[in-house]
């Protein structure tokens, strides 16, 4: 092919894919109209199943097989990097140099620290009374931990972060989700039902196993980008190319 | 659309999103980038989204400009051992 | 619109409009206390919008934009070191503004909380926000010594 015949290619193509957009965009609902056919029924549905939070009723519940591939796409993105940025043969690895961190900054690092992890946590353990989850919380969590990084140096991370245990805790919640997920086959009616009883309206433990695929969300998502920040780290931080001194 | 509150977020994400793709340089633009995170979870808000809001923040406050900046540093880092070493 | 949604408007088209227009243009040095100001007049805005549409679930987004919002300025403190070192940023007086609106937001929003459990987050938000900002600012200007691998 030509340059010419690709560009021809490409420009009816995209003149094809704007017609059909815009065609689309005409048959639209209004913005901010009052006519919202799916979003009554979801609601109607979330409060039958005790969720006060609808979104979390969506994702762990209505539509937890969507949340299942949307984990596996982390999941296997994460397994993607940690392959691509590995330690190759003519690469090694040369030990960090401290960093001199002001004073004032140590300290607020060192004390953000503990509270953005009980943040994390308080969204994780939220996710189905108010906005947040799974994911939300689990990347604050991850997040804090590199509060280390940040305010002392690579080496204070490298030894609260044993990579090895991370991944496997990642593997683990991935298949806590399945888990949950064939436990609704064999104890109710389908993969991923909500099986459990629903609990009081409003409270930590209501929803059924709508805590649960959150908490294996929360873990999965922290667990998982923990990994794919140390992988990142020791790129930049530790392996360097034969030759480079 | 009559809300000025929804104009003046998704006339900020306008401006954010234009300039994030017309800087050039990966720092400076990771730094926009970061702004436009910011003013994305705005937006959110204003539309009374407040889970994907919450999303975009944990993401794009400092998870994303880590990731890029690291990256940068990365490819920046031999080419500057040869500048030292000349 | 209530007075809480129109201080948020004006916070937002003035305050973070500004800060888009400073991250976007000019050197390195103003656009890195432009990231910094933009969390830290975004979160005054958030905790605004919570109290407006009378949703205290929503102070949840102010608390997270006041924990990750300096955690971002410190990425770029600490990677960015070699570029800052040379031409560092001063410019406490916009901070100190800047943080001083914060408080009174806080304030404010606190006040119409009233004593209640609400209260002591809006405070958590508050310190977090100020202390944050603060701490971002100075970890900017010299926060860092830089050495050349770490």
């Amino acid at each position: 092919m030509t340059r010419r015949v690709r560009l021809l290619v490409m420009a009816v193509g995209g003149t094809g894919l704007a017609a059909l957009l815009v065609a689309a965009c005409f048959d639209l609902p209004r913005f901010g109209g009052d006519q919202h056919p799916y979003g009554d029924r979801v609601v109607r549905a979330s409060l039958a199943r005790h969720t006060a939070n609808t979104i979390a009723s969506v994702n762990f519940d209505q539509r937890a097989f969507d949340t299942l591939g949307e984990m596996s796409i982390l999941f296997a993105s994460v397994l993607g990097t940690v392959v691509l940025l590995r330690q190759t043969r003519d690469e090694h690895r040369a030990a960090p140099e401290p960093e001199q961190v002001a004073l004032p900054v140590r300290r607020y690092a060192l004390l953000v620290l503990p509270v953005a992890v009980l943040t994390g946590l308080y969204v994780i353990a939220h996710g189905q009374l108010s906005p947040g989850g799974g994911f939300q919380g689990g990347v604050v969590v991850a997040t804090a931990l590199h509060l280390l990084y940040l305010g002392a140096d690579y080496r204070a991370l490298e030894r609260i972060r044993p990579v090895g245990s991370y991944e496997v805790a990642d593997a683990l919640a991935a298949s806590a989700y399945l888990v949950l997920g064939l436990a609704g086959l064999v104890a109710g009616t389908a993969f991923l039902a909500d099986f459990l009883p629903y609990g009081t309206f409003n409270t930590l433990s209501s929803g059924g196993t709508v805590p649960l695929l959150n908490a294996a969300i929360g873990m999965e998502v922290a667990c998982a980008v923990v990994v794919l920040l140390a992988n990142f780290l020791d790129q930049a931080v530790e392996i360097e190319k034969e030759g480079e001194t | 659309m009559d809300d000025p509150l929804i104009v003046v977020a998704l006339l900020l994400v306008a401006g954010s999103a234009t300039a994030a793709v017309a800087v050039r340089d990966p720092a400076r633009q990771a730094l926009v980038l970061a702004v436009l995170g910011t003013v994305l979870a705005v937006l959110f808000t204003v539309l009374q989204a407040p889970d994907v809001a919450l999303s975009q923040l944990a993401v794009g406050s400092a998870l994303t400009p880590l990731l890029i900046m690291l990256s940068v540093r990365k490819v920046r880092r031999p080419k500057r051992r040869e500048e030292t070493e000349r | 619109m209530n007075g809480w949604t129109v201080a948020a408007t004006a916070a937002l088209a003035v305050g973070v409009g500004a800060t888009v227009w400073g991250v976007a243009t000019g050197p390195l040095r103003r656009r890195v206390v432009a990231q910094n100001l933009s969390t830290s007049l975004a979160c005054p805005a958030l905790l605004l919008l919570s109290e407006g549409y009378d949703r205290p679930s929503y102070v949840d987004l102010a608390l997270l934009l006041a924990l990750l919002g300096p955690v971002g300025t410190l990425v770029f403190a600490r990677l960015l070191v070699e570029d800052l070192a040379a031409d560092p940023p001063r410019t406490w007086g916009l901070t100190y503004a800047v943080a001083a609106f914060g408080a009174a937001v806080v304030i404010a929003v606190c006040v119409a909380a009233g004593p209640s459990r609400a209260l002591v987050k809006l405070l958590v938000v508050g310190a977090l926000l100020i202390g944050g900002n603060l701490t971002a600012s100075r970890a900017l200007s010299g926060g860092f010594a830089g050495s050349r691998r770490g």
